[in-house]
């Protein structure tokens, strides 16, 4: 009897253990894993690269071909899309010039961006942990080379998960999907070849000019930058996760009163607040659509036209609308 | 001739070697077309911000509201300190970044010349982004608030896929 008692004492300190050790094994695991995108998130920026990979959303597919150098100083990133009318993306760090040809003319657009395949995870993951959790799956080869596939999931219906495979040698990420709520996918870029450079020289780094056609600068919409402290709306009860990141006032095509624009993030992906009083002219908006993987928003609170657009679920835009509450 | 103009503000031709083909420049329009577009790449790829068409309506504005200051402001002088560290922080290499002097002592032997001739460059054309799509809803997003959103978060298709026509 005594020994019954004492074996069954130990059957449960046995489970016990084993339930403290495999919370602990999963803990690391999941560790192990977000140091496989923290490494995947540094290399993208630190290594020296050349290849194609395929964009693919919807029915449209495109081809571009990549060249990324780090010299030690700086980041230098030069983007074809390989299609009729090449259009070219050059990067400096986060500062992208873009040639985009248009009928007769090249349109040249100024834009700051960061998050350029294959470097779209941000290099601190903190707010991404708060939001998506960590999975690992199986090995795969992409572009010849081998993978870990990961999975980021998020924690809430509020934003959309992942598919990363990250190159088990260079460190790279090599492919993305973005899935829905029902698990397809809304959006995927792969690479489809791609080796390291060791080349320090800058020569690519120019665009290919065509002679036959104009350059043309692009209209730069006038933005300001928002320091005014005293606004007329607050934002309440945000959805999980997401946060300002940005605020300045700009002139929206169409539109004859500057608009107050509000960029949101929850680490990973952005969403765009747009705030503007209705004016006689202005014909209210209200609806939303979904289109691919955008969301867009519109409606009305207290003489005020919302507008809301960001590739997450519908449910999130509307709910970043609602969050806006105005000072009465 | 568009080669040589490209190597002489590459700094590949030095600028006393270069006579005729400023002398081409100033007679051929094509070579003075190409002259301002290549200005134009230059431009954009090493940063330098092209004065937009109302630039001086707001300047002017700016001026208007801006408050008349006679005692120094030692705010305004860290500014403006900070301001030239920070852009000294800028690294200038950009590819096409010729040698700045030698491309405004031609530049102004060139403008000097041709105002002196009678010609005129060509005004810089600005492209405007007129969406094609009306803005109903159910016709899909209103392209300008997606371009809005592109401009200042963009997202993977706004760097592959055009989504907002442009109308000429």
């Amino acid at each position: 009897m005594k020994r019954l008692v004492l074996g069954r004492l130990f059957a449960i300190a046995t489970l016990g253990v084993t339930l403290v050790a495999s919370t602990n094994v999963q803990a690391s695991a999941d560790d192990d894993v977000w140091q496989v995108l923290q490494k995947a998130a540094a290399a993208a920026h630190a290594l020296s690269y050349q290849g194609i990979f395929y964009y693919q959303a919807g029915s449209q597919s495109k081809p571009v071909q990549i060249t990324h150098l780090f010299n030690g100083k700086g980041e230098f990133a030069r983007n074809v899309v390989l299609d009729n009318s090449p259009r070219e993306v050059f990067s400096q760090g986060n500062d992208l010039v873009i040639f985009n040809p248009r009928n007769e003319k090249i349109v040249i657009e100024k834009r700051h961006g960061q998050n350029m395949f294959p470097a779209i995870l941000p290099t601190n993951l903190d707010s991404v942990k708060e939001s998506y959790s960590v999975r690992a799956g199986e090995r795969e080869r992409v572009a010849g080379r081998p993978a870990q596939m990961l999975f980021l999931e998020p924690k809430d219906t509020l934003r959309y998960g992942y598919r990363f495979w990250v190159d088990t040698e260079y460190g790279l990420l090599l492919k993305s999907e973005m899935l829905n709520g029902h698990n397809e996918v809304i959006e995927s870029i792969a690479f489809n070849q791609l080796g390291l450079m060791d080349i320090l020289d800058l020569d690519w780094f120019q665009p290919k000019i065509d002679n036959k056609k104009s350059y043309v600068m692009e209209n730069e919409t006038a933005t300001i930058a928002y320091n005014s402290v005293s606004t007329d709306w607050k934002l309440k009860d945000l959805p999980s996760g997401f946060r300002k990141v940005d605020q300045m006032i700009r002139m929206v095509h169409g539109k004859t009163l500057p608009v107050t624009h509000v960029v949101l993030s929850d680490g990973l992906v952005s969403v765009s607040l747009f705030i503007e009083p209705i004016t006689k002219n202005i014909k209210p908006r209200i609806g939303h659509k979904l289109v691919g993987g955008t969301s867009f928003f519109a409606s009305v609170s207290d003489g005020y036209q919302l507008t809301v657009v960001g590739e997450v679920p519908e449910v999130t835009v509307a709910q970043i609308a609602n969050a806006v509450v105005f000072k009465k | 001739m568009n080669e040589q103009i490209s190597a002489l503000l590459d700094d590949e031709i030095a600028v006393e070697d270069a006579a005729h083909i400023i002398t081409a420049v100033q007679l051929s329009k094509q070579a003075a077309e190409a002259w301002s577009q290549y200005h134009l790449i230059g431009d954009a790829m090493r940063g330098n911000a092209v004065l937009s068409r109302q630039f001086k309506q707001n300047l002017m504005q700016k001026i208007e509201v801006e408050a008349t200051v006679l005692s120094p402001n030692a705010a305004l002088i860290n500014l403006v300190a900070e301001e030239v560290k920070h852009r000294s922080k800028i690294p200038a290499t950009w590819s096409i970044a010729a040698s700045f002097a030698a491309v405004m002592m031609v530049a102004w032997l060139v403008l000097h010349q041709q105002a002196q001739n009678g010609h005129e460059l060509a005004p810089i054309e600005v492209a405007q982004a007129v969406s094609t799509t009306e803005s109903a809803i159910d016709q899909g997003i209103p392209a300008e608030y997606l371009s809005a959103h592109q401009a200042s978060a963009p997202s993977a298709s706004s760097y592959y896929i055009q989504t907002v026509n442009f109308k000429e």
